[in-house]
């Protein structure tokens, strides 16, 4: 069975083998000249690194956006074109009753196509994510962080790849007609990559939270949100190469501060800033929020004083150590999902398909 | 080369092993199969009429008891007794006496179907009553 | 001796529609068998049912004495022949023949090569640019070279024409001739079938409306034909499959053992066709007594 799966399966396989050393090859070759680069332009800087380190990271602004496109875009591409049709095109175009009238349990042929198919997927995920991770080898320690790439680098794409995989051959195997079934995957593909970024990931490790004096804020003054009346808003993160998952205001006793506490602060204690006309747009990081022009004098800065002691800044974050253990845990969530859509398939095949 | 090979008439109401077996019969009759010869086997039979081999043998079995053919395992089937051939004389005697009764029928004022009713209905009685 | 095919109120549902009910039958090994009905009449679910490509929904299937499907075991004595003979269009000849090696342990390679040649066909052809008829017989290769017990072949010659019929029945009888092998095939028309079934199973609406070998089926049905009469008034030793009425005259198909004295009747014998119409007709009007004596009362 086996050997006859291979037979099937050879020509995507060695479609995909080609598309990945072609790939590889481009890599490799913009790979070994980044890394001469690094070495004559960052390695040995003493002077104006800052500089050259920009100059570094800008230098090939086009292979870099293919990288992260191709590292996005694989995982989908091997549910679509390698999960989804792999017992699809078996059921649509009535091969399935060739080949399980041969003398293979059905059992069996559904183990082997799953498996095979699986080892190759993790196989061109791995030598991919293997490849970008070695290509961005010298960038990504200069880079701001190492969270930023989370999805692109390492271990994860496997996990995304193999769900992709899986997903796909659990949706061929119920929808079996080949293309409703490939658009389906990746539609539940991006559904699950969106739903772990945004739901799962944040909470798959406990956060380090400290609190610090809003002075030592990145960001911090009287806003109107959302057209709101002025408040006290601020932005903070934690230590370089860490995820800063949320930041919030407490009351000097540590007590989250509310937004009704927040507003009433400003009435109480900065008149003057308080029914003044909103305008200007603030600085990064603070959505929806509308700077309150200060006056050119002293009262807002004894206000700002007096907020800064009302107030403390709480920062969740991820330190950088926990990356390697984040990439593991996600993978895990995915190989998860991917063997619960592998037994779901196996089940339905071998119960359910008639 | 086989000596004879066989046809069928799917109109004629006949059932294929009996079609066989007539056409057997009609060969010997007419001096074309001899006691030695081999007939068809019974695959060659089926390629050429795609029919079931089961009639094919359920054919040769109805010869082999009538003792005209006998099969040979490993070999096939072959020709071992003869029919006698219809004397020529007594034939030409009843087909003019059948003759002779078709026209004193005509002479009667009966339609060709009515006189064909009548020579049914009379050799079904007849082999009815060879039946019971 | 176990029964090629046996099976007890066997029923087969797709949502809330039954495609086949309470089917009981026995088909006995050594026969070439034709599975016939209707389109719709539950061949095919008959012979998925057989093959293990369907679970039943209700009642008892075995095949050759052991549940079809069950493991490879089951499935190593039965070969199948899907409907529109269904193979690999993009894989080669030589790669069927290879999948039919890999995946059957019992496969006679010596069969599977000496048919392809004989068949003419091109071992580095792709199987989709086969036409109907070589497709056809590359399946039937596939499903004999396997060295089946059982063949169960599902409308195999509906999609093909005249002479690539004529050439897939002679195919399939040579081989009936050289091999110890069991068939059942199905089609829809009775013509297809006649010349190489010798026992009939006549499927109606998901039920058996007739089966038995056909020669004892041919003996012992016969068209009557004669004075108006009540069909009901009938000796006791016909049964009256169906009736229909002139004014004056009763046509009336019986089944019955014995000869038929009364020399009121004109009887004649039956063609298949003629049988399997009138078993038809009795089925969907329900039977054929009731039926005929409603007819008789104006």
């Amino acid at each position: 069975m086996t050997r006859f799966a291979w037979v099937q399966t050879r020509p995507q396989t060695l479609f995909a083998a080609a598309a990945l050393a072609a790939f590889a090859l481009v890599a490799a070759i913009t790979g070994v000249h980044l890394s001469h680069l690094f070495h004559s332009l960052v390695a040995h800087c003493h002077i104006g690194c800052a500089l050259a380190n920009q100059q570094f990271l800008s230098h090939d602004h086009f292979m870099d956006r293919t990288l992260s496109i191709v590292a996005r875009v694989v995982p989908a591409l091997l549910g679509m074109f390698w999960g989804a049709p792999l017992l699809t095109r078996e059921l649509e175009t009535g091969t399935f009753r060739l080949v399980w009238t041969q003398t293979v349990s059905r059992t069996r042929w559904t183990i082997t196509k799953l498996v095979m198919g699986a080892l190759g997927t993790v196989l061109i995920a791995g030598l991919l994510t293997l490849t970008i991770t070695w290509w961005y080898r010298a960038l990504d320690p200069l880079a701001s962080n190492q969270y930023g790439v989370f999805d692109r680098r390492d271990v994860v794409p496997i996990g995304y790849a193999l769900f992709g995989f899986a997903a796909g051959a659990l949706i061929g195997a119920i929808v079996r007609r080949t293309v409703p079934a490939m658009a389906t995957t990746l539609g539940v593909f991006i559904f699950a990559r969106v739903a772990v970024q945004s739901w799962v990931r944040p909470h798959l490790l406990t956060p380090v939270t400290h609190s610090e004096s809003l002075g030592s804020a990145d960001q911090f003054g009287i806003a109107s949100l959302n057209g709101g009346a002025p408040t006290v808003v601020a932005q903070g993160s934690g230590p370089p190469s860490s995820w800063t998952l949320s930041t919030h205001l407490l009351t000097a006793a540590g007590q989250p501060a509310s937004l009704a506490q927040r507003s009433a602060f400003v009435r109480d204690y900065c008149p003057s800033l308080a029914n003044r006309p909103v305008g200007s747009i603030p600085g990064p990081g603070l959505h929806h929020a509308v700077a309150v022009p200060t006056p050119a004098n002293g009262a807002s800065q004894a206000c700002m004083d007096k907020a800064a002691h009302a107030f403390r800044l709480a920062v969740s974050y991820l330190p950088g150590d926990r990356y390697w253990t984040l990439q593991w845990l996600e993978a895990a969530v995915f190989v998860g999902l991917a063997l619960l859509s592998g037994i779901g398939c196996f089940w339905w095949v071998t119960r359910r398909t008639n | 080369m086989e000596v004879i090979e066989f046809h069928l008439d799917p109109s004629s109401g006949v059932a294929t092993y009996l079609q066989l077996v007539q056409q057997v019969h009609q060969a010997l009759q007419l001096g074309l199969l001899e006691p030695g010869d081999r007939l068809p086997t019974a695959a060659q039979v089926v390629a050429s009429l795609a029919i079931n081999p089961n009639t094919v043998l359920k054919a040769y079995r109805d010869l082999e008891r009538e003792g005209l053919v006998r099969a040979r395992p490993g070999l096939g089937t072959f020709v071992v007794g003869q029919l006698p051939r219809t004397d020529p004389a007594a034939q030409e005697k009843f087909r003019r006496s059948m003759s002779t009764w078709l026209r004193s029928a005509r002479e009667a004022g009966l339609a060709i179907e009515e006189i064909e009713a009548i020579y049914r209905t009379a050799v079904r009685n007849c082999l009815t009553e060879g039946v019971a | 001796m176990t029964a090629a095919l046996e099976a007890s109120r066997l029923g087969k549902r797709y949502g809330g529609k039954w495609a086949l009910s309470d089917c009981s039958l026995s088909i006995p090994t050594g026969r070439v068998v034709g599975l016939v009905g209707p389109n719709g009449a539950g061949k095919s679910t008959l012979l998925h049912l057989a093959v293990g490509l369907l679970a039943p929904s209700a009642g008892t299937i075995s095949v050759l004495g052991a549940r079809p499907g069950s493991g490879p075991e089951a499935l190593a004595r039965v070969g199948f022949l899907a409907q529109d003979s269904p193979t690999y269009d993009r894989l080669t000849v030589a790669a069927h023949l290879q999948m039919g090696r890999w995946l059957n342990p019992a496969w006679d390679d010596e069969f599977a090569s000496s048919r392809i040649s004989e068949l003419e066909l091109d071992v580095r052809q792709r199987a989709g640019t086969l036409s109907g008829g070589q497709r056809a017989q590359l399946a039937l290769t596939l499903a004999v070279a396997k060295r089946p017990e059982l063949l169960l072949l599902d409308e195999p010659v509906a999609s093909l024409d005249p002479l690539a019929r004529r050439e897939f029945l002679s195919t399939l009888m040579e081989i009936v001739a050289s091999r110890q092998v069991s068939v059942v095939l199905s089609s829809h028309l009775i013509a297809d079938l006649e010349r190489v079934c010798d026992y009939l199973v006549l499927l109606v609406s998901g039920r058996v409306a007739v089966s038995g070998d056909v020669d004892s089926l041919l003996a012992s049905h016969r068209r009557l034909s004669g004075p108006r009469r009540d069909p009901s008034t009938m000796p006791g030793n016909l049964m009256v499959i169906e009736a229909s009425h002139a004014v004056r005259q009763s046509t009336i198909v019986v089944r019955t053992d014995g000869p038929i004295i009364d020399p009121a009747w004109t009887v004649t014998p039956l063609t298949l066709d003629d049988l399997v119409l009138a078993y038809m007709r009795q089925a969907r009007d329900g039977a054929g007594a009731p039926v005929s004596r409603l007819a008789m009362a104006p």
